[in-house]
Order: structure tokens, then C-alpha cells, then sequence
């Protein structure tokens, strides 16, 4: 089954979940659903893009979650701390690129492989935090009558919400890094082969370097978004939550392939499309958070069986840069 | 009164006379009976302000007494917590605090523990394992008051829909159990009340905002939001606020009033809020430890109990004074 096969299974899929939904649950099809539906994925889109430009260069993100949590805990202090939006929103951006520069650091000129360089940070970052920033607690309010905070959870550009623009763009950027840069021909090179990328001369370093920081600022552009609508910054985010785990159902479930080198936007699009399409179908049904985890981890284990049918182990390559 | 209520009460005032007692006597007495006694606390997870609030006056009174007092935070983690609890028990303290996540996850430790000889006093969340002393919230009263007080904003004659979304922290949890059974016993007898959704958050505010904003569009005439806990309930109330409807839905949360939590009331986010002050649970708590280190306990197969007062705080008695800071 191609790349481009498997993201139009899963858009049909989704459209098929979405017209049964639409048929029998009430509230389902209607504008301010889909409105809804599309506030709702627009963090979990955004923090995609990020996560699967690592995931085709072959690394793993397991920090992005903690970046997105330090990076708005660090705006909300300085917030409410009385700093003004501009000194808030540059500090929470130097802190997530630099957060981004570690992870890659590690992974780029340590040669440690991505799954334990970022575990490691997201203990290093939620721990440091906590203790440093928070000084222990777990949650930080934002104040929703700040016009910035207020802007991005509710404001609006062309009748479409802004955190769904927001989406969008991050969407777009995506496709031009991956499709139309050196960067991106660079991330494809090294999940395909890294040995072959390196030795053809490709700045395999600096191109690691630039996926973390990339998936950093995505994780600093959610964690905006996520706070500015709930109010809150919650460390358990990361400690229980299970978003890190919908960031990478979202995107494997599209065909972006654990083993690197396969996927672009469409799987993003795809796999945003269904996970959100489940989950607000199943909300709107009324089930249980633990039947919506049990269908969505049934998902995933099929994303991944299907992953592993349409991408075998390459005995060349399987040393090479592996999780 | 049920003879079990009867009972919490006699029980209660029993407590209540010793604390009295307590008070009145010589604290070098009960410097000399507590010196050297050991407490360790177990808590879902420190950082948050009940249970912070709850081992700052424990820690107070463990330092006044002589009394050596231990945390041992399980961070969420319902493993860590679980090996924390068995720990403890393997350290053989005079007192084990517990802090049960769920109804069932400590229950064979705590029995455990107090056939090993050590005295388990639960805190806030109970397990379906009695021990030997409960300081915290009546749930069955908070879900039956705010269910009541619900029926009379949204019910019969009310003009409202009598549609309501209920946003548990998670459905196992002790007060989540209590609460629903209490809140759905009173619906039961209005049939014009709908609960249209009963969906837990994992205690998350994104979550909670997600499912109200959905339930929202789904039901426009939703006339109420039951959220279990203040810090989840923020997400949903902002759901209502983004979604204009703060006029037409009530937000009624519970929770430990702190001053966090409170701020959302004065700002519109939460209408009702059920207050258990975490701060005078913790003194609740501080005492009780001190009666049951001087030998206090309970009738077989009963537990020693004291259930908090509660305040309601609504926008229209919101005052800075009903709520509690956490000392810096």
C-alpha cells in the first residue's frame, strides 16, 4: 500500500465515521459542530506538524508536551507576574527554541538515540519547572480578561476562529518545509537511510537541529492555544495525560512511518481528521472517557500493525538511526 | 436521620468533646504521650492546594507535638502510589494519612495496615475500606445540594431546559461516585431534569473545556454544568464564558477555596461553588492525628469521622474573605 494510499484509507474512513455519526447522533451535522470539531483539533494539529517532521527524519519528540507546558507556564507567570504580552511571549519563545536546541543537540551531536535524549528533557523540563517556576505546584492560571488571552481563545479572522487559522498556517508551513526547502528534502533523506545522508553530504546535524526547534515552537504555539481556552496551564498534561499519545496516533495513523522517511501533510490532515471526527462523535454520543480510550487505542494499535505491513524492517537500515 | 447518620453524628460530637478537651488541657502533657510518634502522609500529589494546605497545618502541629511527619508524594502516579503505601506500612508508623484516588485502588493496603496495628486516616477521598478515621468532605451532601439546588434553578418552573452536563474528575473516584449517586437520587424524582452528558476530565481543565464546548453546541439550551472539582471546572466554565452563554448556564463546582480557584468565581468563570476549605480541613486533620496518637477509636467496624463544614460561594455573597491563601 503507497504513502499517498493509506492517507486517502484513513480520509475515507473519517468521512465514513462522519456521515454514520451524522446520520445517528444528534448535534453531529451542523456548521457550529464542525466549528467546534476544528477549535477543538486545533492544538492536536498543530503539535502533529511538529511531532511528524521529527518522526520522518527517524527521531521521536517524547519532550514536546513538556516544551508546551514550561513554555506557556513561563508566559502565564510572567502574565499575571504584570510583564506585558511582548517581554511574556519573548522570554516563552527563547525558552522553547533553546529547549528545542537541547533536544537536538543531544540527538545530533551525541548520537543519543531520540526516544531516551527526549525522555530524559521531559523529566529535566517538567521536574525543573515545577521546582523552579511553579516552586511545586501544578497549575497556573491565566487571566482570561487579558485582551491577548481573550483574543486567541475566542477572536476570529475572516469568521474563522483564530486558533483554527493558527492550524492552518502551521499546516502550510509545514507542507512548504517539507515539499519545497533543502530542509525538507534533507529530513526525507534521513529517514530513508541517515548513513547514506551523511555520507552524501547532507547537514544532517544542523537539519536535526532545525525538526526539534521546529517541533519546539509548534509545542510553544499549542501550549498559547491550550491555555488561552481553558485558562489554565496543567502540569498533568504531561504527567497523566494522554495528548502526547494522541499527537502520535495523529500522526502515524496518517502515514507518517515510524521508521522515517514516508509522510507529508495530507497524513496529518488524515489522521487529525479521524481522531477528531471519533472523538467528538463519541462525546456527542455521551460515552465514557475510558470507551473513547479504548477505541482510540484500538486505532492506533491498527495504525501501527498497518505501519509495520507497509513498512518492513530494512535489514540495511535498521541500525541506523532506529528509535 | 438514618442510624448511620445518627451514628456520624454521635461520633462526630464524640470527636468534637475530645478536640474540645484537647484543647482546654496541658500541652506539655501531650508533648510527653505524642514525642516520637511517626505520620506519614500519602497524597495523590503535593503541589496542588488542598493537599498542600492539608500537610502545612499537619506539619505545624507534627512540629509543636514532637510528632515525626513525612511526605511521600505520589506525583499522580497511581503505581508510585500504590509502592508508597506499601512502604509505609513496611516502616511501621503510628498513623498512615491516606489521600485514595479511587474508591477501591488502597483498599486491601489499608486493611492491611490496620491489622498490622496501624492507624489509616483517610482524608477527603475515601476508599470502600473503613479504617479508623475520616476527616474530610460529605460528598453525599454536596451532590444532593447542589442536585437540589439545580432542580430549583433549571426544573419546573423554572423556564429552563432542565438540561444538564455533568463533568466528573474521574468516575471511579470517590468523590465522583458519591456525588452522582447523590445528585442522580434527586434527579430521579424530577424527570424533567436531563442529564445529557456525564463524561469525566481526568481532573484536566482542556479536557473538561473540550467536552462542554461540545456538549454546548449539541444542547444550546444546556441550563447547567455540575463540574466535581474547581480546578477542572475552570476549563468548562471557560467553555460557557467563549461561547457566550454566561448568562444562560449555571457552572457549579466544589473544592477547597483557595484563592486560585476563587478568583474564577468573582470573574464569572464558576456561579456556585461548594467550599470545603482545605485550610480548616487541614486543622481537622492536625487534630484528629493528635486523638488518635492519644489512643482514640472507633467502635468496631465504624469509623471516627468528621466531615467539614462546607460554604457555598456564589456571585452574589462572593466575598475575598470566604477564601484562603497559601502562605508563601
Amino acid at each position: 500500500m503507497s504513502g499517498r494510499s493509506i492517507e486517502s484509507l484513513v480520509l475515507a474512513l473519517a468521512l465514513a465515521a462522519a456521515v454514520i455519526f451524522a446520520v445517528f447522533v444528534n448535534g453531529f451535522a451542523s456548521w457550529q459542530n464542525v466549528s467546534n470539531l476544528a477549535q477543538n483539533s486545533a492544538s492536536l494539529t498543530i503539535l502533529s506538524c511538529g511531532m511528524a517532521v521529527v518522526i520522518i527524519t527517524r527521531g521521536l519528540d517524547l519532550s514536546q508536551i513538556a516544551v508546551m507546558v514550561a513554555a506557556s507556564t513561563a508566559f502565564g507567570i510572567l502574565l499575571t507576574g504584570g510583564y506585558g504580552v511582548p517581554a511574556a511571549l519573548a522570554v516563552a519563545l527563547v525558552a522553547a527554541v533553546m529547549l528545542g536546541v537541547v533536544n537536538g543537540w543531544l540527538v545530533a551531536y551525541f548520537e543519543i538515540p531520540s526516544l531516551l535524549a527526549t525522555l530524559a528533557t521531559a523529566m529535566l523540563i517538567t521536574g525543573g519547572s515545577r521546582w523552579a517556576i511553579l516552586q511545586g505546584e501544578f497549575l497556573v492560571l491565566l487571566p482570561k480578561d487579558n485582551p491577548f488571552i481573550a483574543e486567541i481563545s475566542s477572536g476570529r479572522i475572516l469568521g474563522v476562529p483564530l486558533s483554527v487559522a493558527v492550524a492552518v498556517a502551521i499546516l502550510a508551513v509545514t507542507g512548504i518545509l517539507l515539499s519545497q526547502t533543502i530542509v525538507g528534502r534533507t529530513v526525507y533523506a534521513m529517514g530513508d537511510n541517515i548513513g547514506a545522508a551523511r555520507l552524501s553530504g547532507l547537514p544532517v546535524r544542523a537539519v536535526t537541529l532545525v525538526a526539534y526547534v521546529f517541533a519546539a515552537l509548534t509545542a510553544l504555539i499549542a501550549g498559547l492555544i491550550v491555555a488561552s481556552s481553558s485558562g489554565a496551564v496543567d502540569f498533568r498534561t504531561v504527567t497523566n495525560g494522554t495528548l502526547l499519545f494522541e499527537v502520535i496516533m495523529v500522526v502515524v495513523l496518517g502515514g507518517v512511518s515510524l521508521r522515517g522517511g514516508r509522510g507529508s501533510v495530507l497524513s496529518i490532515i488524515a489522521g487529525v481528521f479521524l481522531i477528531a471526527v471519533l472523538r467528538n462523535g463519541m462525546t456527542l454520543m455521551n460515552l465514557s472517557t475510558q470507551a473513547q480510550g479504548l477505541v482510540l487505542g484500538m486505532t492506533l494499535i491498527t495504525a501501527i500493525v498497518i505501519d509495520n505491513y507497509r513498512n518492513p524492517r530494512d535489514p540495511e537500515t535498521e541500525t541506523q538511526g532506529d528509535l | 436521620m438514618t442510624l448511620l447518620k445518627k451514628t456520624s453524628a454521635l461520633l462526630g460530637a464524640t470527636v468534637m468533646t475530645a478536640l474540645v478537651a484537647l484543647g482546654a488541657g496541658s500541652a506539655a502533657h501531650a508533648d510527653d504521650r505524642l514525642k516520637g510518634k511517626r505520620v506519614i502522609f500519602v497524597p495523590i500529589a503535593m503541589g496542588i492546594s488542598l493537599t498542600e494546605g492539608w500537610s502545612r497545618r499537619m506539619a505545624e502541629q507534627a512540629e509543636l507535638f514532637g510528632i515525626e511527619y513525612e511526605v511521600r508524594d505520589a506525583a499522580f502516579d497511581m503505581k508510585a502510589m500504590s509502592e508508597l503505601f506499601a512502604s509505609a506500612i513496611n516502616d511501621k508508623p503510628d498513623i498512615i494519612v491516606a489521600h485514595n484516588p479511587t474508591v477501591q485502588l488502597l483498599a486491601r493496603q489499608i486493611k492491611k495496615a490496620e491489622e498490622s496495628g496501624i492507624k489509616v486516616m483517610q482524608i477527603n477521598l475515601s476508599s470502600v475500606q473503613n479504617s479508623t478515621a475520616f476527616v474530610g468532605a460529605d460528598w453525599n451532601r454536596i451532590g444532593r445540594e447542589i442536585a437540589e439546588d439545580i432542580v430549583k434553578q433549571c426544573g419546573e418552573g423554572s423556564g429552563k431546559s432542565g438540561k444538564v452536563a455533568i463533568v466528573p474528575g474521574q468516575l471511579t473516584a470517590a468523590d465522583s461516585v458519591l456525588m452522582n449517586d447523590a445528585a442522580f437520587e434527586v434527579f430521579k424524582g424530577h424527570p424533567e431534569i436531563e442529564v445529557v452528558s456525564n463524561q469525566a476530565s481526568d481532573w484536566e481543565p482542556e479536557k473538561a473545556r473540550q467536552i462542554t464546548s461540545t456538549v454546548l453546541q449539541q444542547h444550546p439550551d444546556l441550563c447547567a454544568v455540575f463540574g466535581h472539582w474547581g480546578v477542572h471546572t475552570i476549563g468548562a466554565g471557560n467553555a460557557v464564558k467563549d461561547a457566550g452563554k454566561q448568562d444562560d448556564v449555571l457552572v457549579y463546582a466544589t473544592g477547597g477555596g483557595n484563592r486560585l480557584i476563587c478568583d474564577n468565581i468573582e470573574q464569572g468563570v464558576i456561579d456556585r461553588y461548594w467550599s470545603y476549605n482545605a485550610d480548616g480541613q487541614g486543622r481537622d486533620a492536625a487534630t484528629m492525628m493528635r486523638v488518635i496518637l492519644q489512643g482514640a477509636a472507633p467502635k468496631e467496624g465504624e469509623m471516627l469521622r468528621v466531615d467539614s463544614p462546607l460554604i457555598v460561594i456564589t456571585e452574589e455573597n462572593y466575598s475575598p474573605s470566604l477564601c484562603w491563601d497559601m502562605p508563601s
